[in-house]
């Protein structure tokens, strides 16, 4: 069900809604903060995080309080700290990025509810090399915050001291995982680490850590805001715990790409028809790639099948999982995983060979190289897609390809790993036919199409 | 001792051991690229996977991935278990590992094993590790298949120089990161890194470094495969026609444990590798010490000589004889050496003390040289300890200056040519040298006799900390050399006196037997 909300978006559009100012007007400007630190005890604001549901926005939808929770109840020799993961570099997602530049001062609002939660004094926001404008609003709203005495010593004359610091990226994808997000921190190679130890235990510079996603925290002050219990009842999920609203992307083959904010629940169908206008040129859609692209692909014409009466998902069953309503776990359901929420579509027409090969190029480029299956493996997928496009692969070799994908599956350190093996066979299964043409020399790299035309 | 079970096989561990590091303990080898056992585990290589077997009512976490049906061409839906690194896992009680059991491990170690070999040259024929190289033993052990890549492979940097004695090829590296780790972890210099990312990924050396330092060949030792050489071994071999011989580095007095290692056609040494031993060396040795294979031949005494000029053993001991013709005894000294063995020095001070009746004992060697806090002691030779429990009131070589200049000492036999001060004094006294290799005693004296270096003969060594050792015999005898106690029993035959032995097992009848907690080399050996 389409529900369009405004609890993150709100000084989206707003003449320098970035600024303080307009924080203010429109949400009140740290007052939920100032509620929090001044009323409440770290616990009573991890218990009530919990009530939130709020799933991890970066792809694996970890819950946000249990996350919390984690942390030691009582800070040691070691301080805490909070590490806002906004490196944002999987293909086709760039909602964490509206934030920074729209609305950047809900970050640092929750950054300090999140720090105060944690017992940390102190955040990182890892935001991607390439976002400057991302980077120069968020160091604007942690001035104009520190200005007003927001952050620092004693915010809100709390002594519970606050800092946020920007940390650039050097413009590495695999920097985005949680554990060589923090070698970087530490200005270290970013390379993933073993786990356990996690992060918090020993994260950043081996004290206990909290990586959350940008978009996890910024959703904090509105969850306060509204009361946790409240926010996590506006999504149409809340029962399966998947509560409150988020960013959906949309982008790809529609008509009207964008971010737009919803409560958690909205369909494919809705997103691509009521929020994107529709495909381009009024094509058919080839398949959907849920939420960044390590997600598994869907295509139209696949159902749900949950025959048991006890199952979640049973209310579904037979639909189209385009009629599904988007959340953590009736993605997984479906085979696929909710990833980001930033939904791309490919349209009829479009190549699923040079797609695959697309991505292999990615993941096969951004591979750290630090374990053997990944390494090896992610550039070989891209060398035997490349030559199946350019018609210079045996039937052996694409036979191979599934084998390849199988054996980076749950082999590496990192997720990276499955990031790369699960897009390849979701390709392999569902376009089987169309990689088999290219073998048989019936399809060619000369017209295949990874835009859809005529633009409409 | 608590326990787990690898392949059925019950394992004892000690807490904080890993899987794979309980299974070494017990000679079970877990296939390995990136581990060793005295470096961190990055578990980076996955060579080591291994199937945790759920407890009961635990969920096995499983994974999807595909196979094909060759008969339809159709994909069907398949799942695997999650392995887990060896070298990470620890080991606890009750845990069941399935490894060579597993054909979920199985199939990973093949993965593994063709994605490492996907973008190497198989150079093998001009590669110096061909013979010792993990990657050809695990082809053979786990996977066997041919290649099926057939493009060309990812090319990177070859003969790089990292320093003075290494050489580094980037197509053969399997970025294990154990040279990185080594540098940093054990020698303190994190001077290597890696650069690049994804397949194009290779060592380096840091900015406006080099590989230097007293720990450089260790990271060739440490390469399980063929990406690092040294510049000292590169071309001069091939492994599979040495032998080795489980020796004692020469170098200073911490007595590394080395494997000596020569080719029998040549009689020649090639070089030093360090042997195992948790109590002296752990798994190092450093530079100077791996380089002193050398002294197997360099600088040797291999004739004997008589004022310079050489001679044939009989002729340089009868030159002894009318040297010392009607010498009072208290006149006599003996000059223990401390690069000999226990056994050389047992037979001089047999001759010297007890047939000759002599007061005079002395001790020399190399003079003190530099010293770390990781493996190098400043005393730069091998048995000072040895000697010390030999002869106890043993005085320096400065003591000897002093009692030749005051005349109280006029004939001397000393055991090597090593002299920690300036010895020229000793040219007023009538010097009889056993000696391996040359050194200022040598160049003094007038009668010179050639012993067998540590290479060629079996002999007992006492490290600094008072760990008595033994080194194995490697190459034959060099040159005219005989081992120093026999040429000390034939010296004593020709000066007319009845020397007690002529084989070594009488001398080590002698010597205290060495008790099983001196011997841990004794374990070594096994190996």
């Amino acid at each position: 069900m389409l529900k369009r909300t405004d609890y993150l978006t709100r000084t989206y559009g707003k003449p320098e809604g970035w600024k303080l100012a307009a924080y203010e007007r429109e949400y009140g400007g740290y007052q939920v903060a100032k509620r929090l630190l001044t009323t409440m005890s770290r616990e009573q604001v991890v218990d009530e995080a919990k009530k939130a549901n709020i799933r991890g926005r970066g792809g694996a939808g970890f819950p946000m309080g249990v996350k919390w929770s984690f942390m030691p109840k009582v800070v040691g020799a070691k301080p805490h700290y909070l590490v806002v993961n906004a490196d944002e570099g999987e293909p086709g997602t760039h909602k964490d990025r509206t934030l920074m530049e729209l609305n950047p001062h809900a970050v640092v609002e929750g950054c300090i509810i999140a720090c105060y939660a944690i017992g940390a004094h102190v955040a990182y926001i890892y935001v991607r090399d390439e976002l400057h404008l991302s980077k120069t609003r968020l160091w604007g709203a942690i001035s104009e915050a520190k200005a007003r005495g927001f952050l620092g010593k004693a915010p809100f004359g709390k002594d519970w001291e606050v800092e946020v610091y920007v940390h650039s990226g050097a413009g590495a994808y695999i920097c985005g995982e949680e554990t060589s997000m923090l070698n970087s921190i530490e200005g270290r190679r970013g390379e993933p680490r073993m786990k356990p130890p996690f992060p918090a235990n020993a994260g950043a510079f081996g004290c206990p850590t909290t990586v959350n996603n940008l978009e996890t925290i910024a959703s904090v002050p509105a969850a306060f805001g509204l009361g946790c219990d409240e926010w996590s009842k506006l999504s149409a999920l809340h029962t399966i715990g998947d509560g409150g609203v988020r960013l959906y992307g949309i982008n790809g083959h529609v008509k009207k790409p964008g971010v737009v904010e919803l409560a958690v629940g909205p369909t494919f169908n809705e997103l691509i028809h009521d929020i994107g206008g529709g495909v381009l040129g009024d094509k058919a859609i080839m398949c959907v790639i849920p939420g960044g692209s390590s997600t598994p692909v869907l295509r139209p014409s696949e159902t749900v099948n949950a025959p048991d009466p006890k199952s979640p998902m049973h209310p579904h069953h037979g639909k189209s999982v385009f009629d599904v309503p988007l959340g953590v776990e009736t993605m997984r359901q479906c085979g696929t995983m909710l990833g980001t929420c930033c939904v791309t579509v490919i349209a009829e027409g479009t190549d699923p060979v040079w797609c695959m090969q697309n991505l292999m190029q990615f993941y096969g480029h951004e591979s750290c190289g630090q374990c053997t299956p990944c390494r090896e493996g992610s550039a070989w997928l891209h060398l035997v897609c490349t030559k199946l496009l350019d018609g210079e692969a045996t039937k052996e070799e694409l036979d191979s390809l599934h084998d390849i994908a199988n054996g980076i599956m749950g082999n590496t350190i990192c997720a990276f790993g499955e990031g790369t093996a699960m897009p390849a066979l979701a390709f392999l299964q569902k376009f089987r036919p169309e990689f088999e043409a290219y073998v048989k020399g019936a399809r060619k790299r000369a017209d295949a199409k990874l835009t859809v035309e005529p633009w409409s | 001792m608590p326990t787990f079970k690898l392949d059925g096989k019950t394992i004892p561990f000690e807490p904080g051991d890993s899987i794979i590091k309980a299974a070494e303990r017990q000679g079970v080898e877990i296939p390995h690229y990136c581990w060793h056992p005295g470096l961190s585990s990055p578990a980076n290589c996955r060579m080591c996977l291994v199937e945790l077997v759920p407890k009961p009512g635990q969920r096995p976490m499983m994974l999807d991935v595909l196979e094909l049906d060759e008969a339809t061409g159709q994909y069907r839906p398949a799942q695997k278990p999650k392995l887990q690194p060896a070298c990470y896992t620890p080991a606890a009680e009750g845990l069941e590992v399935l490894s060579d059991t597993s054909p979920h491990v199985t199939q990973a170690r093949h993965d593994v094993q063709e994605r490492l070999l996907l973008n190497h040259p198989v150079d093998c024929p001009i590669c110096d590790q061909s013979g010792e190289c993990k990657l050809q033993d695990y082809w053979l052990e786990h996977d066997k298949s041919g290649k099926r890549m057939r493009d060309e492979p990812v090319h990177k940097s070859k003969g790089v120089e990292f320093g003075p004695t290494i050489v580094y090829d980037g197509e053969r590296c399997v970025m294990c990161t154990r040279c990185i780790r080594f540098m940093a972890e054990v020698a303190k210099d994190p001077v290597l890194d890696m650069r690049e990312r994804g397949n194009l990924n290779e060592i380096t050396v840091g900015p406006g470094r080099q590989l230097d330092g007293h720990y450089t060949f260790m990271t060739e030792h440490v390469c399980p495969v063929g990406a690092l050489t040294t510049k000292d071994f590169r071309f001069k071999a091939r492994v599979w026609f040495l032998r080795t011989a489980a020796s004692l580095c020469q170098g200073c007095a911490t007595g590394c444990n080395a494997h000596l290692d020569y080719d029998p056609r040549y009689n020649k040494a090639y070089r030093f590798r360090p042997r195992d031993n948790e109590q002296v060396n752990k798994y190092w040795m450093c530079d100077e010490g791996m380089l002193s294979y050398r002294e197997a031949h360099d600088g040797r005494v291999l004739e004997a000589s008589v004022r310079g000029k050489p001679a044939s053993v009989s002729e340089a001991l009868a030159a002894a004889k009318d040297l010392f013709a009607g010498v009072a005894k208290e006149s006599v000294a003996i000059v223990l050496g401390a690069q000999h063995s226990l056994e050389d020095n047992w037979a001089l001070r047999e001759l010297g003390t007890v047939l000759m009746d002599s007061r005079h004992v002395y001790v020399s060697g190399r003079p003190d040289g530099y010293e770390d806090t990781i493996l190098v002691h400043r005393d730069k030779n091998s048995n000072t300890q040895g000697v010390k429990t030999l002869a106890p009131g043993a005085r320096p070589l400065s003591a000897l200056l002093g009692d030749v200049a005051s005349g109280a000492v006029t004939h001397v036999i000393a055991l090597g040519g090593a002299a920690p001060v300036d010895a020229g004094d000793l040219e007023d006294a009538k010097l009889v040298v056993v000696a391996a290799h040359e050194g200022p005693l040598t160049k003094l004296a007038t009668v010179v006799l050639p012993a067998t270096s540590w290479a060629e003969h079996a002999g007992t060594y006492v490290n600094a900390r008072g760990l008595k050792q033994v080194a194995e015999a490697a190459l034959e005898p060099l040159g005219s050399s005989r081992t120093a106690w026999s040429l000390v029993a034939a010296l004593a035959s020709a000066l007319g006196y009845q020397p007690s032995w002529s084989k070594l097992r009488q001398i080590r009848a002698q010597l205290t037997a060495p008790t099983a907690a001196d011997a841990p080399a004794a374990a070594a050996l096994a190996e």
